[in-house]
């Protein structure tokens, strides 16, 4: 296993993302989730370059490295062209491999996201796809979108969109061939070893929380809790 | 020419990105598609029809995991391998440009390239992945472009086409456009983005071309809000529309007549938390109660090109794009809208 | 020993080579003090008062040119060296204005070019009116003229370290030292000016490397209460009222920071003069900083790699005026070792 910095270090984006710091702020000054959450990039960057055990572990554990929203923004400006947004997602793949994930409310989403985009990916051929933009999890795409939601076929006959049709065009189907292609290469590159290493720890925490994962109450618990609102 | 427009040019001088001009691969968008399925056929029929260019649309494409890999669901590789397998299509087809109509996916695959050069190992990895899990090989792209980049290139050609102006047919006034760019257009590389990353010139050299005048504001560059896991789980949906927010309020005292964006996922959500803040708090960010439209520039060089605007699936905002049309004078049947034109 | 007259030419007419020229007279020298412009002095011709004691930057400069009224020194104004070869011992120098001038040393005294803040492109210098230049300011100051976009006198004034030091995004990882104090210093003559208009610093760190430069720092924060803040501003932009909107992070309490500003000052740095031709054809050596290389950092640093050629002041590095006026008369000394004043 090794130290965590040293599993750190293996990703590139963390040798790509970190030089180093000198705490200038221009990424914190600049990020859309400093402005949202009690985020601080820059107190991240900073932290993960002291290499203290103890202190990446506890990142590891955090709500805070789940607040980033990857925009990079932080990239353009860095005068030490570091890129806090890659740091994040080495320190989240390793909290996901880890299992760390779930110590967090934020991190246990990865869940949530997993069972949407993730089974989408594999299932459909693309991350996003009409039929998973359900109106009751996404009310915000308003009645417009309800209503294409209901009626997708027709609206899309209408449009002369080769909805969920053989062959070329926007949202045709994706034949099997391509999506077994897509499945190996999930399997020979790691991507289903980390669904599974979700889903593994997802069903522990769930066990441990008393929420059943079978039914659904475990996604919709995560997919939903915002303790920061509810306080 | 005033003194802020010599600085701009100069500006946009330095990054001027090499196009290809012809014989693209095309890769869709996962949210495009979506929620703006009737733009990608409007791109390829506009590249086709209008431009004589050739595309290849692929029945085996897919999705590049972009969305998954910034929200950490798939490790690094995946996405690279997936990007890999897309090389190899392009190979197979005998193409050697691509035209990606998805800004997150254009940022990973300029990404991967240069991720790539810094760490050839990482590419022998990748290709030995790819061998692997498909026995399919690849040359690398010649050219990247964002679909946005070939539709600026041939701005002048479409504006010889031109059969509605952005101007405004009551007072003969352009119309006033703010654009909005997409954080991984050029934020993380940009020497690969028309114009660079602080004064992009992608949509605003469309909307000069095409007699608009774009509007600058204090928040034009930051990003619509999406934060990929910001957005997919419900319970963090207040980041995003926050951000959004933001910049509604800092465009708004310009008065816009339309927003234009150049990533698909922006242009959905400029839109739908418009209804979703006027729905919470009854704030609406145009005149008389209306929204502001957000538009593809798919739809704008659609409406320019005088396509009908059902046809390019303006229907499928939810903020009301009629007075748009009454604007640029655009005749359009009401009741089109949800019947179809072939109904 | 009476030595033989030896002659010098010094390739640039600021204070270094102002100073340097007025110690090689008084060692008996002759020297051709060759100057681009039409009067010499150099960038200390645009300062208004100097740090740490605030003495008029006229004064300091009628001080020094009544040093170079010497029968051993020509001033060649107007004039630039087009073309210099070395043969053996001795340089030959012909000049725009047809001269050839015969030297047994050449002085390189070429000083500095300020930092062009256009290119820290987020700051939108040039494209936004509320955003100026460290110069400008001294300009402003020098005319008494303190003006905001409006034309009255602002309210608020940020400067901002650092623009185009230590910064890997232009180049430049080098610190130009003297932007924090110089930064002290107009801070200081705002507040003396206008009691009521605000004055920030945003800075990375304070270095104040000289005496009294500290003291300089607690008096603008103690006497002048000009508030400097922990952070380098993320980016500006113009609203509607032509005010600036910046971005930052207050470094010490964790937190964004967003504020509005009438003037926003870029505190540009120096960097060398790479264009300067009579150094690429004597091949002189220049660091990774780009400035001029020294023979050696402690025993030769006004030497070059090439023998009988020397540097002095600015163009060896960012350099403050007593500092280049110190650094002009060790490298006269140098000189004259060189030119066998010392057996």
């Amino acid at each position: 296993m090794g130290k965590l910095y040293d599993q750190l270090m293996e990703d590139v984006r963390f040798v790509e993302g970190l030089n180093a710091c000198m705490n200038c702020g221009m990424c914190t000054g600049v990020c859309p989730a400093a402005e949202f959450y009690d985020y601080d990039p820059r107190r991240i960057v900073d932290e993960v370059q002291k290499k203290d055990e103890a202190v990446i572990e506890t990142l590891l554990k955090s709500e805070t490295i789940w607040y980033c929203g990857q925009c990079m923004s932080c990239k353009t400006r860095c005068p030490r062209g570091n890129t806090p947004g890659f740091v994040i997602q080495a320190l989240r793949k390793l909290s996901v491999k880890l299992g760390y994930f779930t110590c967090s409310e934020k991190g246990r989403q990865q869940f949530a996201i997993k069972r949407t985009v993730g089974h989408s990916i594999l299932e459909r051929g693309y991350c996003v796809y009409p039929d998973i933009v359900t109106p009751w999890m996404h009310p915000e795409q308003g009645p417009n979108w309800e209503s294409i939601y209901n009626n997708t076929e027709e609206f899309m006959a209408k449009l002369d969109i080769p909805y969920k049709k053989e062959g070329a065009g926007p949202l045709r189907k994706i034949d099997q061939k391509n999506l077994d292609e897509l499945k190996r290469i999930f399997d020979v590159t790691g991507g289903t070893e980390m669904y599974d290493c979700i889903e593994k720890y997802s069903a522990e925490k769930a066990k441990e929380m008393g929420v059943d994962i079978e039914n659904g109450d475990y996604l919709n618990m995560v997919f939903k809790t915002n303790s920061d609102y509810d306080e | 020419m005033s003194e802020q427009c010599v600085a701009k040019q100069n500006l946009w001088a330095k990054y001027q990105k090499d196009i290809a001009d012809d014989h693209y691969y095309y890769c869709r968008s996962c949210i495009r598609q979506t929620f703006f399925p009737a733009s990608e056929r409007a791109y390829l029929n506009i590249m086709r029809d209008k431009l004589g260019k050739d595309l290849f649309d692929d029945p085996n494409h897919t999705t590049c995991t972009g969305i998954a890999y910034h929200s950490d669901l798939v490790p690094m590789q995946t996405t690279e391998t997936v990007i890999a397998r897309h090389f190899a299509l392009m190979t197979e087809a005998g193409y050697e440009n691509m035209a990606i109509s998805c800004v997150t996916s254009f940022g990973l695959y300029t990404e991967l390239l240069h991720t790539w050069e810094e760490f050839p190992e990482e590419e022998a990895r990748v290709r030995q992945y790819l061998w692997d899990a498909t026995r399919r090989e690849f040359k690398k792209p010649k050219n990247i472009a964002h679909t946005s980049d070939t539709i600026y290139k041939f701005r002048n050609e479409i504006a010889a086409q031109m059969v509605r102006p952005l101007v405004n047919v009551k007072t003969g006034e352009p119309l006033k456009v703010v654009d909005h760019i997409g954080c991984h257009y050029a934020k993380m590389f940009p020497t690969k983005g028309v114009g660079g990353a602080e004064f992009p010139r992608v949509l605003t050299g469309m909307v000069d071309a095409w007699g608009g005048t774009p509007i600058d504001y204090p928040e034009r560059r930051h990003c619509c809000g999406f934060g990929f896991r910001n957005y997919l789980v419900m319970a963090n949906r207040g980041y995003s529309v926050a951000n959004s927010k933001k910049k509604f309020e800092s465009m708004a005292p310009y008065k816009p007549d339309f927003i234009v964006t150049n990533c698909p996922g922006c242009a959905m959500f400029l839109d739908r938390w418009q209804y979703t803040i006027q729905q919470m708090e009854g704030t609406t960010y145009g005149p008389d109660g209306q929204g502001i439209p957000s538009l593809t520039y798919e739809e704008m060089a659609g409406l320019v090109l005088g396509y009908d605007p059902w046809e390019l699936g303006l229907q499928m905002h939810q903020v009301d794009v009629e007075p748009l049309l009454d604007k640029m004078g655009i005749q359009y049947t009401p009741r089109d809208k949800w019947t179809g034109k072939k109904h | 020993m009476i030595m033989q007259q030896k002659n010098i030419a010094i390739i640039g007419g600021g204070p270094a080579g102002i100073e340097a020229a007025a110690s090689l007279a008084g060692l008996g020298h002759h020297v051709w003090l060759i100057e681009k412009e039409s009067e010499l002095g150099g960038h200390l011709r645009q300062m208004y008062n100097l740090f740490p004691d605030k003495r008029p930057a006229n004064e300091v400069l009628q001080e020094m040119l009544s040093h170079v009224k010497n029968a051993n020194i020509d001033i060649l104004t107007e004039t630039q060296v087009t073309d210099c070869k070395q043969i053996d011992n001795r340089f030959t120098l012909k000049t725009d204005k047809g001269q050839t001038l015969e030297a047994d040393a050449v002085l390189m005294a070429t000083g500095y070019r300020l930092f062009d803040a256009a290119r820290k492109e987020e700051y939108g210098y040039g494209i936004y009116q509320g955003v100026i230049n460290s110069f400008e300011l001294e300009a402003m100051l020098k005319n008494n003229a303190l003006k905001n976009v409006k034309g009255e006198v602002p309210k608020r004034v940020i400067l901002l370290h650092c623009i185009g030091s230590r910064d890997e995004k232009v180049g430049n990882n080098y610190c130009s030292k003297v932007c924090c104090v110089t930064a002290v210093k107009q801070a200081i003559e705002i507040k003396r000016r206008h009691p009521e208009t605000e004055v920030f610093c945003f800075y990375m760190d304070i270095r104040m490397f000289g005496p009294f430069y500290e003291e300089l720092y607690r008096e603008a924060q103690e006497k002048w209460k000009v508030t400097f803040v922990r952070g380098k501003i993320s980016e500006a932009a113009a609203n509607l009222d032509g005010e600036i909107q910046i971005k930052a992070e207050d470094t010490l309490i964790g937190k964004p920071l967003h504020m509005r500003t009438d003037l926003l000052v870029l505190m540009c740095g120096m960097e060398a003069d790479t264009d300067e031709p009579v150094a690429k054809q004597l091949g002189i050596e220049r660091g990774a900083n780009r400035f001029f290389r020294s023979a050696d950092n402690y025993t030769r640093y006004n030497n070059t790699n090439v023998a009988g050629v020397f540097t002095a002041g600015a163009c060896t590095a960012p350099m403050n005026i007593i500092d280049t006026i110190a650094n002009a008369r060790a490298a006269a000394i140098s000189i004259h070792e060189y030119l066998g004043g010392r057996n």
